[in-house]
């Protein structure tokens, strides 16, 4: 698979160099910047080894285009999709892999406003890179480069206009916090001194490989949490590469699943919102969240370019997914794990509680998540065959194929952004959560 | 016909912004220039054009793609950049240029170790590798190094090499127009520290160059204004890549490329070294004139830079030059070198104790002429028959092309490496002779 590219407005994602390499970069761009036509084009890169080559390609694209190109460097994507939303852009990208392993990277589209590309958007783009026609500025008419350094205190404004920072200055909190060498490392320490944290960083050479798998996870949290106890630290979190995810570990050195993220985050926001959005395969303590603050919540496909477009389209002010990702459209257009932060943080000041007493009340749940490999060309015959055989249990096809039974519910879908079949199985017993990944994985190996 | 206006050849790859040159074939060209470096360092360095930026981010995004660490070494005049690569040991490097073409083109052209341009072979092997696509790619790029003194490599070596005392004491007023191209940040500090009083024209970066960048008479109007202006004792003008000079005198009168070359000789055979000398085939006979005055021999190679050098290491030639204004002096480096020859002739100047036109003066006279003729490789072949034919009394060469001699002229013809054109050249001693003789060529073809 270290050849094959997956294209979807999640990203144009793939191993470097076999599959995502320099070539690929700057026809993407190319095509994104003929699909744009004019204007600026603000761009970002995590702190991968392969991402400012990736940046250089992408960059001489833009400009070959004749649309120029505000290179922040190395910057947390949902930085990048704040400042769109403030400033004119014709469009953004973003490379970087997120979630995925260091081998791995992404070149993240992104509409005026900071959005992912919707899907149509994304068609039209891939049409045009599927074409290879691309638009060439004459050398009167190519676009210039701008370095520029992301103003961290129009963000930090902002958000002190949505939660009451005061009230975490006064917690005077202790925290660790674990970067994963990501981009977010260097904006850690002033984030921290607005808000008086005492801040405990670990991983946060952007120079560095990553420590871990750079997923926000409790697998990932075995440092973070030695820290939290040997320091006696109120919390600890970790992020994920370009800094859209985020995960806890609360106050007795014990990591919190990442499921728990997303509807702390909705706990959090209690009157600020009346609707929230999230996927088919996002804990059920979304819904008890959502319930426990008098809020509707609904359900879409998976992936940060669907939440947010939807959220759009039906109103809803807050979004996200159990992966860790979180959105307030008041704020900004992306998944933002600062923004996360600095929520739940407020709501901790705001109840005096420690992060083990705010989970506390969550009611008893267990989840499993699984990844299968399949190749693309055997997803249809797989997923096929899933859906005759679940055909009569009334399934949600939201997003692959969703099935609720008493106290238990399961999810089948081909992934975004790997290779993989992704099945999320959710219940109050861990017994018959064990059961039903049995049922299926004899299913699917059929 | 259709003729493309993309030139990937031996010479690098070439095009026009906008339309052929795209990002995506700087790429992969710096991609299999990469692949078939296979490792190391390579300098990058552009001339001014407005669209280096976009060229240059392309290329370190491919050097970095194959595992190469690339150096930075901003605008840099191309001999500043093969004398670099040379002395710091390095793998190769790229110049991203398009020397005497208009502003609207821009190019590739790459250097190997030891700070000459790939040699035909090699260039043919990377050829092989660009159109095979299967590049070396790594999957932890290196990191891109920075220089913040690229020009004082090559600055030091000029002055180390030119008698800087002498030249103080006498003086000497200097015009110099860079043509706003690479030397232009570099040229006034070199020619003080040579020793010279100087006035800059064309030395600011703007959008496009103020002149044709080829330095030919023509193209010398503001130079020769401000020599008489500023009452100069010589003006030097460079082409865009800095390569090239040609020089003209105290009363503002260009004395052409090939005069230019033929006194930088003249000198390095007088007061430097005593050594053969090669120039190429399409260069003027003055050349021969000055190596007969020095008592040295003299070696004709096929034309290009890299021929005329491998010819100047073949003979242990010290000195030597193409016609066009490029002068090679091996105590710098066998590159054509433009501060090399403004550093000759301001020591000429200073030690003669004479005016450049009198300098100029002794000398015999030639007129040359020089044409370009469309034609495809069969009209070519064609052309070569019959001129071949028609002349063969005369003292026949034809290692590139055909040069043909006569007692009182000669011709030189030869199809371009990078146009569908070939190039006539026809020297006499005078014009009216190399007018008749020229008219009887081109009435062949």
């Amino acid at each position: 698979m270290k050849d094959r590219l997956r294209i979807s407005v999640s990203g144009i994602r793939g191993e470097v160099p076999g599959a995502l390499n320099v070539e690929v970069a700057s026809k993407f761009s190319s095509a994104f910047s003929s699909y744009l036509e004019e204007g600026k084009v603000a761009l970002c890169r995590d702190s991968r080894c392969s991402s400012h080559m990736l940046e250089m390609a992408v960059c001489s694209s833009i400009i070959a285009s004749g649309l120029d190109c505000a290179d922040f460097g190395m910057l947390p994507t949902p930085f990048l999709q704040f400042l769109m939303r403030k400033e004119s852009f014709a469009g953004g990208i973003s490379i970087t892999g997120g979630h995925n392993p260091l081998s791995w990277n992404a070149i993240i589209l992104l509409d005026t406003g900071g959005d992912y590309l919707d899907v149509s958007e994304g068609s039209e783009v891939f049409n045009i890179y599927e074409a290879g026609d691309f638009r060439k500025a004459q050398w009167r008419d190519l676009g210039k480069t701008h370095t520029l350094k992301f103003p961290l205190e129009l963000y930090l404004e902002k958000l002190s206009k949505i939660i009451d920072i005061e009230s975490i200055r006064k917690g005077n909190y202790k925290v660790v916090a674990d970067p994963c060498n990501g981009s977010a490392s260097t904006f850690l320490k002033d984030f921290a001194e607005f808000f008086r944290i005492n801040l405990i960083p670990i991983n946060d050479n952007p120079e560095k490989p990553f420590p871990h798998p750079p997923e926000p996870s409790m697998e990932n949290a075995s440092q973070v949490e030695a820290v939290v106890k040997s320091t006696g630290a109120d919390l600890g979190f970790l992020l994920n590469s370009d800094s859209s995810r985020l995960s806890f570990v609360n106050e007795k050195a014990e990591a919190l699943s990442e499921e728990m993220t997303f509807p702390l985050f909705l706990l959090s926001l209690k009157g600020k919102v009346k609707k929230a959005i999230t996927t088919t395969v996002t804990t059920s303590w979304a819904d008890w969240a959502a319930e426990n603050i008098g809020i509707t919540i609904s359900r879409t496909r998976v992936g940060q370019s669907s939440v947010v477009h939807t959220m759009e389209s039906e109103g809803a002010e807050a979004g996200g997914e159990g992966s860790g990702s979180v959105s307030l459209l008041s704020f900004s257009a992306g998944y933002d794990s600062l923004l996360a932060l600095a929520v739940i943080l407020e709501y901790m000041s705001r109840e005096e509680k420690v992060l083990s007493e705010l989970t506390q009340p969550f009611p008893p749940l267990h989840m499993k998540k699984i990844k299968i490999e399949v190749p693309p060309e055997r997803t249809y015959r797989v997923m096929d065959r899933l859906e005759e055989i679940y055909c009569r249990e009334n399934p949600d096809c939201t997003d692959g194929i969703r099935i609720e039974r008493k106290g238990v519910w399961f999810n089948i879908r081909p992934s975004l952004t790997e290779f993989v079949l992704r099945i999320t199985i959710e219940g109050e017993k861990e017994k018959e959560v064990e059961s039903i990944e049995d049922e299926l994985m004899a299913r699917i190996g059929q | 016909m259709r003729i493309s206006d993309l030139k990937i050849s031996i010479s690098g790859i070439r095009g026009i912004i906008g339309e052929s040159l795209t990002p995506q074939l700087i790429l992969k060209f710096s991609e299999a220039f990469s692949t078939y470096i296979g490792g190391g360092k390579i300098a990058v360095a552009s001339d001014t054009r407005p669209s280096a930026e976009m060229v240059k981010n392309a290329v370190f995004a491919g050097i970095l793609s194959c595992g190469v660490s690339p150096i930075d070494l901003g605008i840099l005049p191309i001999p500043s950049l093969q004398i670099y690569t040379k002395e710091k040991k390095l793998d190769g490097a790229i110049s991203i240029t398009a020397s005497h073409n208009p502003v609207e083109w821009n190019a590739l052209k790459l250097i190997r170790k030891g700070g000459h341009f790939l040699y035909p072979l090699e260039a043919e092997e990377l050829l092989d590798v660009y159109y095979q696509g299967r590049f070396r790619r790594v999957e932890k790029p290196e990191k891109i190094e920075i220089e913040n003194e690229p020009f004082a490599t090559h600055e030091q070596k000029v002055f180390h090499f030119v008698d800087r005392d002498l030249i103080k004491t006498k003086n000497i007023k200097v015009v110099v127009d860079p043509c706003g191209g690479a030397a232009s940040s570099y040229v006034q500090k070199f020619l003080e520290g040579l020793g010279a009083e100087v006035v800059c024209v064309n030395c600011g970066l703007k959008e496009g160059f103020p002149r044709n960048p080829e330095p030919v008479a023509e193209n010398l109007g503001d130079l020769c204004k401000a020599v008489r202006k500023h009452e100069a004792d010589i003006g030097f003008a460079q082409d865009a890549d800095a390569d090239r000079l040609a020089a003209v005198d105290e009363n503002g009168v260009p004395i052409g490329e090939e005069y230019t070359l033929a006194l930088a000789v003249d000198f390095y055979l007088k007061r430097k070294k005593r050594s053969p000398v090669v120039v190429n085939l399409s260069t003027s006979r003055v050349l021969e004139d000055v190596a007969r005055m020095s008592e040295v021999s003299i070696f004709m190679s096929k034309v290009g830079e890299i021929n005329v050098a491998r010819k100047m290491a073949e003979v242990g030639a010290k000195i030597g030059g193409e016609g066009n204004g490029g002068i090679m002096v091996s105590d710098i480096h066998t590159c054509r070198d433009s501060f090399s020859g403004m550093a000759l002739l301001l020591e000429y100047i200073a030690w003669s104790g004479k005016k450049l036109s009198e300098i100029r003066a002794e000398l015999p006279d030639y007129f040359m002429m020089k044409h370009k003729v469309k034609a495809s490789y069969k009209d070519w072949r064609k052309i070569l028959s019959r001129l071949t034919r028609k002349y063969s009394g005369g003292k026949i060469q034809d290692l590139d092309g055909l040069r043909v001699d006569y007692p009182d002229f000669w011709f030189h013809i030869r199809p371009s490496n990078t146009e569908p054109v070939v190039r006539v050249q026809v020297e006499a001693k005078n014009r009216k002779l190399a007018k008749e003789e020229f008219k009887k060529i081109m009435e062949v073809i």
